[in-house]
């Protein structure tokens, strides 16, 4: 029973909206947006489960003092200041955000993000010198491909090469790039397709924590 | 002379006739029909006519054929379609269209009464029902030929063969595992292929006794990947060293996320990293930090944008469809696999109707075009 | 010389010389020209077709961390729209940040405009959950999705909204977009819906769109700071109220222009590093030989 409650329900929530893609009577959509709807609603009441693991976890941090514990306390101030002005701006603010709040987003998460999103800059540098290595033939082809669209998307390309390098760079793009993307995606749809078969025919059962038997 | 100038006049006057009948006042439309949009949920009723004109067109709707009218929407005669869709299932309606024409409003001849009915099927999704039956079909085809006992060969997949060393690798220098399942939520199947490889990593060290850390970015996935190293112990009769710590849930953030694993790799420098779900822009700064941690790498996801980044700095990478694969391969179960050779099959389909649809359009034939085209 | 010391460049000396390079053209512009291509002239073209009063709908997709590439591009498309009396109508799909990043420039934008009414000229809907339920409900009745607006305004009392039922009156989608959503729009609307989609995205991502741009599911694709300048340089060329945009000093700082300098410098110490590890990994190869 245990193990055949979440095999049916997974059945019946899998198999309704693609029954719902190809019919589109009023009863059969309405229930599919009904689905919709659910699969917010239960997004959202997981998001407490994981707060409460969390701050269970570094109060635990900081009671046994353990490495690190006092980015603990920073951690739990942070989400403790943010949660309070977010939910206060909900409840009290003209526009849903509290002034206090706005500050905090623009002058601490905002540059925070954008300063995590920069480091692919020295990232890319790095990767890109220590894997582009002329190998093999595929190596040295992956190699000056990287160089024309590099050299393509900035404007010393076509000053150096008198406007040849973008057209160059983009028929890379358009033409090669495109149809191994193109490829990757059909392979990769057809793979997701199969899996989710399997998931709802339950087939595959491992995300339920279970072996098959 | 006479003759030949009234000759002239007629011609010019049959000229000009539809010009001189519009300006004093006739309709820019003409032959307005309206019917049920087909293939809706009966929300819906499309109006159809001739332009005869130019100009802007008032859309009339009454219930009565000699009711009052109201205006419900507006059109350009050159449009020649619109789409009225604040109609109630079921109810009659009467439709036409007005312009204003040399200061007079001009009004089409009514049409009606027609009704918006909720359809059943949508016509022009025929070809995606054929291929969802035909990809079905295969699975159990492919499936029931499993259960018959046959051998189903599945080539190498490099990564998956590397989890074993990789996990040993971690056990002899005593170091941690950390299993990364990507950044999306449990409704994405890449998280679910994902959590099926976390189940053979979670065996392997539960029976070496290796250390494993699982940060997760979703709290739903969190909850899933918990209960699949928790059973994964359980299985392999070592459910004592399980610790709820050693799956966690870090924050809802991207880049707080990756900044929080990343420290961690930087910390702790695990032995082995696994990278595998659905990521994006936080990959690169996960894979190159835990290259110079000095970790063994292997990642898995299908988004073809992240897919250069693991390649240049991971040991082993499942490329799309292998991640899909995986759970397939690692336990050899003859009904998996069969699902595996059914989507070969698909694949294999797929590129007889792409070559057949290239060689057509060679001889200007686009009937394949048309049959694959989706709506 | 250790040639192999040269073949392992500490990642330290990388990231230093990436980082000087970077600053380099924050501190003295170059100005280098930007030749637009045929994905970014899609959009302008596109927009250039519309009549005033049409409406378009441009979603922001992005959070803070995409805001040095998609801000850029934000700020010349809703300059464009405006300049030319077409509808806006944003919204928001990401959830986190969208929305304020949707706000932001339409305060950096709207500012430059003396006539603009909210409301009418343009709404801001503010963010909706639920991730592609919401883009297929909108295919019904934008108003039913969106029934107030950011600040809570009731939408079916705008002059804007009661012109847009639904997809049907929309011209084209703009979806400014990270990750995935941009796909959304094109698997999604202009698959099931046939509205023109848009896409301006991160660099990431842009190869990846390219496959939608081919199989026309998209019109256009705006990559990162490249597509932003690219549309920034077609206004320029198009119209004088751009050029003098544009020249402000304090306008040129935020602009992807400026940011192609940095791009620029970036791609070729990267080329540089390179070519100069092929030429060790080489020379290492023939010292074994010898």
């Amino acid at each position: 029973m245990r193990r055949t409650i979440p095999l049916v329900l997974t059945f019946l929530v899998g198999m309704y909206p693609i029954f719902a893609f190809f019919v589109p009577h009023a009863t059969v959509s309405g229930v599919n947006q009904w689905l919709d709807k659910a699969l917010v609603i239960v997004a959202a009441f997981a998001l407490p489960l994981g707060v409460v693991n969390l701050v269970g976890m570094n109060l635990e941090k900081i009671k046994q003092r353990r490495a690190g514990w006092p980015y603990a306390i920073v951690l739990l101030a942070g989400l403790a200041v943010m949660a309070y002005f977010g939910v206060i701006g909900v409840i009290k603010g003209d526009t849903g955000f509290h002034p206090t709040f706005e500050v905090l987003f623009e002058s601490m998460v905002s540059p925070l993000q954008a300063t995590m999103f920069s480091l692919l800059a020295f990232y890319v540098a790095s990767a890109a010198y220590r894997a582009f290595r002329a190998r093999n033939v595929e190596a040295t082809i992956l190699l000056v491909a990287a160089i024309i669209v590099m050299m393509g998307r900035i404007p010393f390309g076509d000053m150096l090469t008198g406007g040849r390098m973008t057209p160059l760079s983009e028929w890379i793009m358009n033409k090669p790039n495109a149809a191994a993307q193109r490829g990757i995606i059909i392979g990769a749809a057809l793979g997701a397709a199969s899996m989710s078969i399997r998931v709802i025919l339950g087939i595959e059962r491992t995300y339920l924590g279970k072996s098959r038997d | 002379m006479r003759r030949t100038c009234f000759s002239i006049f007629a011609v010019w006057i049959l000229m000009m006739a539809p010009h001189l009948a519009y300006a004093q006042g006739s309709a820019p439309v003409a032959g307005l029909e309206a019917f049920d949009t087909p293939s809706d949920d009966g929300s819906s009723i499309t109006l159809r006519w001739e332009a005869k004109g130019s100009g802007p067109v008032d859309v009339m709707r009454s219930t009565s054929r000699s009711g009052e009218y109201e205006l419900v929407g507006e059109a350009l005669a050159a449009d020649q379609v619109f789409g009225d869709a604040t109609v109630e299932e079921g109810v009659g309606y009467y439709y036409a269209l007005a312009s204003v024409t040399g200061g007079d409003t001009v009004m089409t001849d009514v049409t009606g009464p027609v009704a918006a009915r909720s359809n059943w099927f949508r016509n022009a999704r025929k070809n995606t029902m054929v291929a969802t039956i035909v990809m079905f079909a295969l699975v159990g085809v492919y499936v029931a030929i499993a259960r018959r006992g046959k051998e189903l060969y599945v080539r190498k997949i490099a990564g998956l063969n590397a989890i074993d060393e990789a996990v040993g690798r971690a056990t002899e220098m005593g170091k941690k595992i950390f299993y990364i399942p990507g950044i999306m939520s449990l409704s994405e199947i890449q998280t679910i292929a994902s959590l099926s490889i976390l189940k053979y990593v979670s065996n392997l060290t539960a029976v070496y006794g290796t250390d494993i850390e699982v940060p997760n970015k979703d709290p739903l996935v969190f909850s899933a990947a918990r209960e699949t190293v928790r059973q994964a112990y359980m299985e392999s009769g070592k459910p004592d060293q399980f610790k709820e710590d050693m799956v966690t849930y870090l924050t809802y953030d991207q880049f707080a996320y990756a900044a929080s694993v990343t420290a961690k790799m930087v910390r702790e420098r695990p032995a082995t990293n696994f990278m595998i779900g659905s990521f994006f822009a936080e990959s690169l700064i996960l894979a190159e930090t835990g290259q110079a941690a000095g970790a063994i790498q292997i990642a898995g996801t299908a988004d073809v944008t992240q897919l250069p980044f693991f390649v240049t700095t991971c040991d082993y990478t499942l490329l799309g469809e292998e991640l899909y694969a995986a759970s397939a391969y690692l336990s050899r179960e003859p009904v998996l696999l069969g699902s595996i050779k059914a989507q070969d099959a698909a694949k294999a389909i797929l590129m007889a109707i792409m070559a057949l649809g290239i060689v057509l359009l060679a001889f200007d034939t686009d009937i394949i075009v048309r049959l694959l085209k989706t709506r | 010389m250790n040639l192999k010391k040269l073949l392992y460049i500490d990642r330290r000396i990388i990231y230093l010389v990436v980082a000087i390079g970077a600053l380099i053209p924050i501190i003295r512009p170059i100005g280098l020209p930007v030749v637009p291509t045929e994905p970014v002239i899609g959009l302008f073209d596109k927009l250039q077709s519309l009549s005033p009063g049409d409406a378009v709908i441009i979603s922001y997709d992005y959070g803070p961390s995409s805001e040095p590439e998609l801000n850029p591009m934000s700020a010349a498309i809703l300059r464009h729209c405006f300049h030319r009396d077409i509808r806006v109508i944003i919204m928001a799909i990401f959830p986190l940040g969208g929305v304020n990043m949707a706000i932001r420039q339409l305060e950096r934008v709207t500012g430059e405009f003396e006539d603009l009414e909210y409301g009418t000229d343009f709404v801001n809907l503010g963010y909706k959950d639920g991730g592609q339920a919401p883009m297929k409900a909108m295919a019904v009745s934008i108003r039913e999705v969106f029934p107030n607006d950011v600040d809570g305004n009731d939408t079916a009392s705008m002059p804007i909204m009661s012109k847009v039922q639904n997809y049907d009156d929309v011209k084209v989608v703009i979806s400014l977009a990270t990750g995935i959503i941009g796909e959304w729009w094109a698997d999604l609307v202009n698959a099931q819906f046939d509205v023109p989609v848009a896409v301006g995205c991160t660099a990431v991502s842009a190869p990846k769109y390219y496959a939608f741009l081919r199989s026309n599911q998209m019109i256009a694709v705006l990559g990162g700071l490249r597509g932003a300048s690219e549309y920034e340089e077609l206004l320029r060329r198009n119209f004088e109220w751009a050029r003098e945009v544009y020249s402000d000093p304090d306008e040129m700082k935020q602009s992807a222009t400026t940011g192609m300098d940095v791009q620029s410098i970036i791609h070729v110490i990267i080329i540089a590093f390179i070519i100069f590890g092929n030429v060790m990994y080489f020379a290492t190869g023939k010292e074994k030989g010898r």
